[in-house]
């Protein structure tokens, strides 16, 4: 009985409390709601991210076992590598150019393929095939075409006369570069193409013909309005090119593994490569990779808010 | 309708007993306190078929009718991921008692293993060739006990050699580099010497290598050597007299080992380093081959690389007198020879050596069973050996590029390095 009195003497209060709290829910707005994608961001990223950093800090034996904190060291060993300075300018060499020849080729492609012509259709779609197919089945396919004693591609290239004899191309880094460099482009293609084709086909038919009535030339044309008209489909492209390629490990470790030694590794290889001497190690390196692509997410928002200024 | 009656009958026993053997299977796994071993080991088989599931199988099932109060419980895991999977299972805590694999003096640099005298019986101990026992030791105590092994030697393809004019297989390297250049003379297709220092196994092939000129990973005081006068010029020789003549693969740090098996084995090479395995790879493809002494700088060597697999005890779980007792049975003599027989490999047992040198079933093998007792290992009771040797891997190769005492300086660097955090 009592404790019925107490409690009906508390009701006011606590309705008074629930009111408050409605408000406070009401404050929170659309957070219930986006909750569990928070929630699977914080688990499925954030958390990777810190053990990531964390691993980055230990001292780990080969056989596996923490042996207790490392500090900076690991960054100093990592920064002490001998190979670590060719690995970034490689880095840097293989994603501007994959990236440069890819936008022109696409622009190139995109344009073909915004033509009228018989069979439009089917060569659309086969452009697709690169895209749909697994880019390490690629690279593997290609690393067999290109194989020393089977590879039919070295097959090709003797008959037609191209080389002597036929040649180890993924052995040698200078031969193997521009041959993983040409995969790479080949699989960026797809995507970059279709990009840029969708961008044709916003720009207005009246806009051409306004500039033709103006006397203007097809290069004229193609400089003055094409390509402005282009620039926003163009950078998308180029932005999510760029973490592509510089992100890309199945290219490179399909085809050469980064050897020999790290003479074709990006720094995504070289992170891999370190995995097998010292993971702490070679978790530092992951950090700065993502470090480097932080900056370049970075630029991607400085360059978008740029463009819609623009626009 | 009698006839149903009967499979129902059947049926309705057939039940019974299954649901019996359930029942006791469950009250004896409680009751009386069996000790589950829990054991971890490679597969060295290439199917199904011979699996070594198969045989760890059967070696458990007879080694529990005789200990009833013991269960094995085996997990057998493919070469390619067994470190990382065993590598978990520490971090984890999920450690298994018993472990057979390709290195274990890591595992020593933590303290989780037992001494092989704590899980072995004398008699066990005293039957391990001496050369794998010492081969097994961190700081003269043994912790890794030989499984199996395997040596290297220098096999040549009997008819590209003749052809050339090459009557005998080379002792020096001056031979080699000779009986290379015949062939390739007489036969320009094929790869006269295949050089594997790819990151498959460059440690093996640079270390057969370095032998040949009095070098090595180590010194006497066990200290590593990897750039020394020695092993550098060795890679010299290489550069000078067999990769810039065009006697071997034009990028040999590009190309793994499996690469020059299989050159050899389709009859494209002429001459290599292998190891048993290659015969029947050899006698697959048609290849009539020959077998002899590594050739050294200045004539044959009487030593060679070998090659063992360790098992190993983890003391975590405290089983030591039921690992004791399993050990015993896996290595007495039934076993051991059944299994180096299933697979071709060499064994690292007195008896089984003594049998399967005399019952004369593996005349192929007789040349390497020579060399067994004169081998030299990597730095196998090294704790720092197996970070070591994946440096190699990865950048080894190269030296027989354009500077081998830079490569090789910086892979010493690396090591000493590697050292002095164990």
């Amino acid at each position: 009985m009592s404790s019925n009195v107490t409690s009906g003497g508390r009701r006011p209060p606590r309705s008074g409390r629930s009111g408050t709290r409605r408000s406070g829910l009401g404050r929170l707005g659309p957070l219930p709601w986006i909750g569990p994608a928070v929630l699977l961001i914080v688990v499925v990223v954030l958390w990777p991210v810190y053990e990531m950093v964390r691993t980055s800090f230990l001292k780990i034996s080969v056989s596996g076992f923490v042996r207790g904190w490392a500090g900076l060291d690991k960054y100093r060993q990592l920064f002490d590598e001998p190979d670590l300075g060719s690995v970034i300018t490689a880095t840097v060499v293989w994603t501007v150019g994959v990236v440069a020849l890819t936008m022109v080729i696409s622009l190139g492609l995109a344009q073909l393929f915004n033509q009228r012509f018989p069979g439009r259709r089917l060569t659309r779609w086969a452009l697709i095939a690169p895209w749909a197919a697994s880019v390490l089945m690629t690279a593997i396919g290609f690393k067999w075409m290109l194989d020393r004693t089977a590879g039919v591609l070295n097959t090709l290239m003797t008959d037609l006369g191209i080389v002597d004899s036929p040649e180890d191309w993924l052995g040698d880094p200078s031969t193997a570069w521009p041959w993983m460099m040409f995969v790479a482009v080949f699989v960026s293609l797809p995507f970059t193409t279709y990009t840029l084709l969708a961008g044709l086909q916003t720009v207005p038919g009246e806009v051409y013909e306004a500039a033709r009535v103006d006397g203007a030339g097809v290069w004229q044309t193609y400089r003055r309005i094409t390509l402005p008209l282009l620039r926003p489909a163009f950078l998308v492209g180029v932005v999510i090119n760029l973490i592509n390629v510089f992100n890309s490990f199945p290219v490179i470790w399909g085809m050469t593994r980064g050897g020999p030694d790290s003479d074709t590794a990006t720094t995504t290889v070289f992170m891999y490569q370190l995995k097998s001497s010292d993971i702490g190690e070679s978790a530092a390196m992951s950090v700065v990779n993502f470090a480097l692509v932080v900056v370049m997410v970075a630029a991607f928002l400085k360059v978008s808010r740029w463009n819609q200024e623009e626009a | 309708m009698k006839k149903r009656m009967l499979v129902l009958s059947a049926a309705c026993a057939a039940g019974a007993l299954v649901l019996t053997a359930c029942g006791g299977g469950g009250a004896g796994g409680s009751a009386d306190g069996t000790v589950t071993l829990k054991l971890v080991a490679a597969d060295y088989g290439d199917k199904a078929s011979n699996s070594s599931t198969v045989y760890w199988e059967d070696v458990a099932k007879r080694f529990e009718a005789a200990n009833p109060e013991i269960k094995v419980d085996v997990q057998v895991v493919n070469w390619n991921d067994i470190d990382a999977q065993v590598k978990t299972m520490i971090q984890s805590g999920n450690v298994p008692d018993v472990l057979q694999t390709g290195g274990y003096a890591d595992k020593v640099a933590d303290d989780l293993l037992y001494k092989a005298e704590e899980v072995l019986s004398p008699a066990t101990l005293d039957n391990l060739v001496d050369t794998f026992a010492k081969a097994g030791e961190v700081d003269g105590v043994q912790y890794g006990i030989p499984f199996v092994s395997s040596a290297r030697a220098l096999f040549y393809n009997k008819k590209l050699l003749a052809d050339a004019g090459v009557t005998e297989p080379p002792k020096s390297w001056a031979d080699l580099k000779a009986a290379a250049e015949a062939v390739k003379k007489k036969n320009p297709d094929v790869v006269p010497y295949a050089l594997p220092l790819g990151p498959e196994e460059a440690q093996g092939e640079t270390l057969i290598w370095e032998l040949g000129n009095g070098g090595g990973y180590t010194g006497d005081d066990g200290k590593y050597t990897l750039d020394s006068e020695a092993n550098v010029e060795t890679f010299q020789w290489l550069r000078a007299n067999l990769v810039e003549p065009g006697l071997t693969y034009s990028n040999p740090a590009a190309t793994d080992r499996r690469t020059a098996f299989a050159d050899f084995a389709a009859g494209k090479a002429g001459m290599l380093n292998g190891h048993p395995s290659l015969i029947q790879m050899s006698k697959d493809g048609g290849v009539d081959y020959g077998v002899a002494p590594i050739p050294g700088k200045d004539g044959a060597l009487d030593s060679t690389l070998g090659v063992a697999d360790w098992m190993m005890a983890f003391k975590d779980s405290g089983h030591q007198e039921e690992i004791r007792k399993f050990l015993d049975f896996a290595y007495s003599k039934e076993n051991t020879l059944k299994f180096d027989e299933m697979y071709n490999l060499m064994p690292v047992t007195e008896d089984t050596l003594q049998e399967m040198t005399s019952n004369g079933k593996h005349k192929d093998l007789e040349p390497f069973f020579d060399l067994l007792p004169k081998a030299s290992f990597y730095p196998l009771g090294d704790t720092s050996w197996d970070a070591v040797s994946a440096e190699i891997k990865k950048s080894g190769g190269t030296a027989v590029g354009d500077d081998p005492a830079k490569v090789l300086g910086d892979l010493q660097k690396k090591a000493e390095q590697i050292a002095a955090n164990q």
